[in-house]
């Protein structure tokens, strides 16, 4: 232990902490840019400075450590004109158009300025330090709006491990982050999690914008344009309208459904039954791999950045990855080739599907060339839940004060909307259940997951669980692995060949969808903390409530595969259902 | 050390020692200057008061060769030059040091030419 002194206050913390969490200790809270815990301790932004005395030059609190009768000052003159003269020089090379900024009042920069009420005498706001825009088709960036404070390249670099975003310090005078020079994101290897844009504290880093596609359907009356969120919007929603983190869905759902109404939204369902329908045809295509000697162990392929991370670095591994497209494609294409021609009388180009979801890498998922049937696209858009809001709040609607709505359309009572399972977190338990009641009729047992990579506390260094279960006398190894490093990690183990595994579930967030890149930004609590109490609003409370969820016995599902898809690995099934993988190229440098 | 270090280092002993500088206010803003230029290479980029400082600082002695400086001029360059003290490295904390010197022992060089209303 060590005695220190912080603003004349006597503190006994640690050896080897940090003056920032010594400070934090006694509730003082030092302002930081780019620090961000165990990622990114690097002292670049100088906005931590605090004076020590003894010392001649300030120093970065968040990565000096404390030495036994310390005497710290946090808000001494000289701390604090340095801190504002650092903020002044950094709002001279950024381009302050926030009122068109995709961040939209989470801006930290922003708060900061204010906070330190900044003013410019000799030069003030410019038009950024570099105005150039990198495009991509589920991330873009505008430089002009970069502080450099560096968190994106710690991020991608440690925690998804894509090390597609690097600090280009050549000219140390113009320094400047950006993917390989030249080059959009898609043709680097950018696997477009957006890690990088939930921890942008500027709108440097955003996802590409798809509110405008959206708005011009929706003004279009030829166009039937058909809405599908996925349950983690239900979760968090609230939060960007003033609600708790951890609300629960049975709170928000029916204010949510309500103002997708309001936004003026024709047909809204979810993708709760389309995640059955993957459910189903994952069963199908492990069972025909454990039987027929197929590739093990077989991916599950929900998460499209993963998905792309296998194509552009471990190609060996592509014909591991289960063919089933991703819940809300499959919805998309089921919705325009089966339920509006059917029940509809719609023609599929007359109808546009919006998808909802807590990810940047869906936006790319939708562009990807094999994501059609007939020459008609399986979704058209993909709003992130900051988009969502963001288009809410331009309406005017306030979401706390409307009144509960269930979609009873029939496209909406077709789909199951308003069943409210959640599946996201449970698409390998599903899966086995299924595979389970598939083989020998039982119902499977309780899955023990044991932790051999992170732990629940520490989800932003990635986790994998693993477990053994027997179904119908075969024992299974299964897998799930949620970040980047974990990813790694496991193909380590599969490449050693030490254990055979037959089926992992993989999700490049740390801590699953519910942690993902188009999540609304929270600053000031812990990142896992915030996946527990959404995880808690969406899981746990429906636990309670629900039986566990049988894939097999959803009326939805089966009605669709009784109308149109036949039975799970049909040809019907296999054009809208399931897709094809192949290796791509990309330059990282 | 390279010649132009050794010119600098001259320069500087010749700042210290000699407390009342004869050199006129457009000769030192010159000197100040090109010192400032010939740390350009050194700065690696990552701490903003050195990195916006210096460019700022350089930006702000042009005023003074353009003679439209006014005291807001000085009083901007000083409290840059003082958060230098919060670079991150030996390269921004010695720029800052040589020229809080500089600022010291000839402030009335650099008070003198400024507008004042």
């Amino acid at each position: 232990m060590a005695n220190i002194t912080i603003n004349d206050i006597p503190v006994k913390v640690k050896n080897g902490t940090t003056i920032l969490n010594a400070c934090k200790s006694i509730g003082v809270k030092i302002p930081t840019l780019c620090f961000i815990a165990e990622i990114n301790e690097i002292g670049f932004c100088r906005i931590c400075v605090v004076e020590v005395e003894g010392e001649q030059d300030l120093v970065s609190a968040c990565n000096t450590e404390i030495t036994n009768g310390m005497v710290v000052k946090t808000d001494s003159e000289l701390v604090l004109e340095s801190r504002k003269n650092t903020l002044r020089l950094l709002a001279n090379k950024h381009k302050f158009n926030c009122w068109q900024c995709p961040k939209d009042g989470e801006c930290e920069f922003y708060d900061m300025l204010k906070t330190y009420d900044i003013t410019f005498d000799e030069f003030g706001p410019s038009v950024g330090r570099n105005p150039e825009v990198i495009l991509g088709t589920g991330i873009s960036m505008d430089q002009s709006k970069c502080i450099l404070c560096k968190r994106c390249v710690a991020v991608c670099q440690e925690v998804v491990t894509a090390k597609v975003l690097k600090f280009r310090d050549d000219d140390g005078l113009n320094p400047f982050v950006s993917p390989t020079v030249g080059l959009a994101f898609d043709e680097t290897g950018c696997i477009f999690c957006g890690a990088c844009v939930n921890v942008c504290p500027t709108g440097t880093l955003h996802e590409t914008d798809h509110v405008k596609r959206v708005e011009a359907m929706l003004r279009d009356p030829n166009k039937l344009v058909v809405v599908q969120p996925a349950p983690e919007v239900q979760a968090v929603i609230g939060e960007e309208f003033g609600m708790k983190i951890g609300t629960p869905v049975k709170e928000v759902e029916g204010k949510l459904y309500r103002a997708l109404k309001l936004l003026g939204f024709d047909e809204i369902t979810d993708v709760n039954s389309a995640a059955d329908l993957t459910v189903m045809e994952n069963a199908n295509r492990l069972i025909d791999r454990l039987q027929n000697d197929g590739k093990l162990p077989m991916f599950t392929s929900s998460c499209a950045s993963w998905v792309r991370y296998t194509e552009l670095n471990r190609p060996e591994y592509i014909e591991n990855l289960s063919s089933v497209k991703s819940p809300h494609m499959i919805q998309g294409s089921l919705i325009k080739h089966y339920y509006a021609p059917k029940y509809l009388k719609k023609s599929p180009k007359e109808v546009f599907v919006v998808s909802v979801m807590p990810c940047t890498s869906k936006k790319y998922e939708i562009e990807r060339p094999e994501m059609e049937s007939d020459g008609v696209r399986d979704v058209d858009a993909v709003l992130t839940i900051r988009e969502l809001s963001k288009m809410i709040k331009r309406k005017g609607i306030r979401v706390k004060d409307l009144e509960d709505y269930m979609p009873d359309s029939p496209l909406a009572k077709l789909t199951g909307t308003g069943s409210s399972i959640p599946v996201s977190c449970g698409e390998m338990e599903a899966t086995l259940r299924t595979v389970s009641h598939k083989l020998d009729g039982a119902p499977l047992e309780k899955i023990e997951y044991k932790f051999t990579k992170g732990s629940p506390m520490n989800y932003g260094k990635g986790v994998i669980k693993e477990a053994t279960v027997t179904i119908a006398g075969n024992k299974l190894n299964i897998a799930k692995v949620n970040g980047g490093t974990a990813i790694k990690e496991m193909y380590k183990r599969i490449d050693s060949g030490k254990k055979q595994y037959h089926f992992i579930e993989f999700m490049t967030c740390a801590g699953g969808c519910i942690n993902g890149g188009g999540m609304p930004i929270v600053h000031d609590i812990p990142a896992h903390e915030v996946i527990i109490k959404r995880s808690d609003a969406l899981y746990r409370q429906h636990e309670q409530d629900l039986p566990l969820r049988k894939s097999y016995e959803n009326e939805s599902v089966l009605k669709a595969y009784d109308e149109f898809l036949k039975e799970p690995g049909s040809e019907v099934s296999h054009k809208h259902c399931h897709t094809k993988y192949s290796q791509k190229e990309y330059r990282n440098e | 050390m390279t010649t132009e270090s050794i010119n600098v280092s001259r320069l500087f002993e010749k700042w210290i020692l000699d407390g009342d500088t004869k050199l006129n206010e457009i000769d030192l803003v010159l000197k100040i200057k090109e010192y400032l230029e010939s740390q350009h290479p050194e700065i690696c980029g990552k701490c903003t008061p050195c990195r916006d400082g210096v460019v700022k600082m350089e930006a702000l002695l042009d005023k003074y060769i353009d003679g439209t400086a006014t005291i807001k001029t000085l009083n901007e360059l000083e409290s840059l030059v003082i958060n230098l003290r919060a670079s991150r490295c030996s390269v921004g904390l010695d720029i800052g040091k040589n020229i809080e010197v500089v600022l010291e022992n000839n402030y009335h060089v650099l008070y003198k030419p400024v507008k004042k209303y």
